[in-house]
């Protein structure tokens, strides 16, 4: 990455945080459309410099522009929508795209296992929560961010400086993931068609059962661990808060009743 | 094919989204669901760094990131549900009183 890419990058980036910034939810007055023109701006310009820079044989270049639009919008609206469901909603088409892009990368198994977890199984429990504890109408906190320029400036800085240190990363040949491992294993001396006959998941479970093994049972632990401990969290009887108004509406059903 | 610069800097553009929906935002749900935005950009990061290295000890990283998400999720949904039991509001500000 030369020093004008460079320039142009950061420009992008600070297009992109006025446009975050402009999308935040706020009371006073609505910016929506100055930051949508501010973020569609900012992706072409990144689908451009992307396209300028990248001389690539095959097509995937376009799915890698395609997915990474659709995981910058997405994950735009995730941080910017006013209601939460939306911003669920949204999140599973970030979750999407970023599978999309682990396949371009030949992680296949990553991929199928973001979208079973992630969209499947984490976004299910959000969107219970959500119902469960969703208040009537739209509440203030929902409306009005808080220090929106301040956040916007620290992530524009991390975003900066991780870009910056980025540089130059080689570009490796496509479809390698650990070749010569997979192909050790199946007993075929040359090449890499072994590894697409094999796949991908046979490779990453080659590692995690073998040099991860320990760190497996870690995680399983951690996963009793949390069980456990959501158990323990939701069983514990709710103390009383001292509201003494009028009944609360919606959402707010069986909210005296003891657990268990 | 695009190179590893390139996802690099789409997971530090997700991660540094997600930072600014943690900063920004005031329900404590939308708060957590930007932790899975930072997630999904280190997910990428790593999987390119995977391809990088041209071994699989990025993907085996990004699979433990995987359980590591599911235990947060668990665990911090199951708080913000006691939270709004306790207080009726998904506000933030309103445990402010926790601030030092």
């Amino acid at each position: 990455m030369n020093e004008s890419t460079a320039y142009i990058l950061y420009l992008l980036f600070a297009l992109g945080g006025a446009a975050v910034y402009f999308l935040m939810p706020r009371t006073e007055r609505n910016w929506t459309l100055v930051g949508s023109v501010f973020g569609v701006a900012a992706v072409i310009g990144f689908l451009v410099l992307l396209a300028t820079r990248v001389v690539a044989s095959d097509g995937s270049r376009w799915y890698f522009c395609l997915f990474a639009a659709i995981a910058l919008l997405g994950a735009s609206r995730v941080i910017t929508h006013p209601r939460p469901v939306y911003s669920a909603i949204y999140f599973v088409m970030v979750v999407v795209a970023t599978a999309a892009l682990l396949v371009l990368q030949s992680a296949e198994f990553l991929a199928v296992a973001l979208i079973i977890i992630y969209a499947g199984a984490i976004l299910v429990t959000y969107l219970f929560v959500i119902m469960l504890a969703q208040q009537p109408g739209s509440p203030v906190y929902d409306r009005r961010a808080r220090e929106p320029f301040a956040a916007v400036v620290a992530g524009f800085v991390l975003m900066g400086a991780i870009a910056g240190r980025a540089g130059d990363l080689p570009t490796p040949p496509s479809h390698a993931t650990r070749v010569a491992d997979v192909t050790a294993a199946d007993g075929d001396a040359n090449g890499s068609p072994t590894l697409l006959a094999t796949g991908n998941t046979l490779a990453v479970g080659q590692v995690v059962m073998t040099k991860y093994v320990v760190a497996l049972e870690i995680a399983g632990v951690l996963l009793l661990v949390s069980m456990v401990g959501a158990i323990a969290m939701s069983r514990k009887r709710v103390a009383d808060d001292g509201w003494r108004g009028p009944p609360r509406p919606l959402g707010e059903v069986g909210k005296g009743a003891e657990p268990f | 094919m695009p190179g590893i610069t390139e996802y690099v800097i789409l997971g530090a553009v997700l991660f540094a989204m997600g930072l600014v929906g943690f900063l920004a935002r005031r329900n404590l749900i939308v708060i957590f669901l930007s932790t899975e935005l930072m997630f999904q950009g280190v997910v990428v990061a790593a999987v390119a760094f995977a391809r990088l290295h041209q071994n699989l000890e990025g993907q085996a990283f990004a699979l433990f990131l995987l359980v590591i998400a599911a235990v947060e999720a668990g665990l911090a949904l199951g708080m913000v549900v006691l939270l709004f039991r306790r207080k009726g509001t998904l506000d933030a500000e309103a445990w402010s009183m926790m601030r030092g």
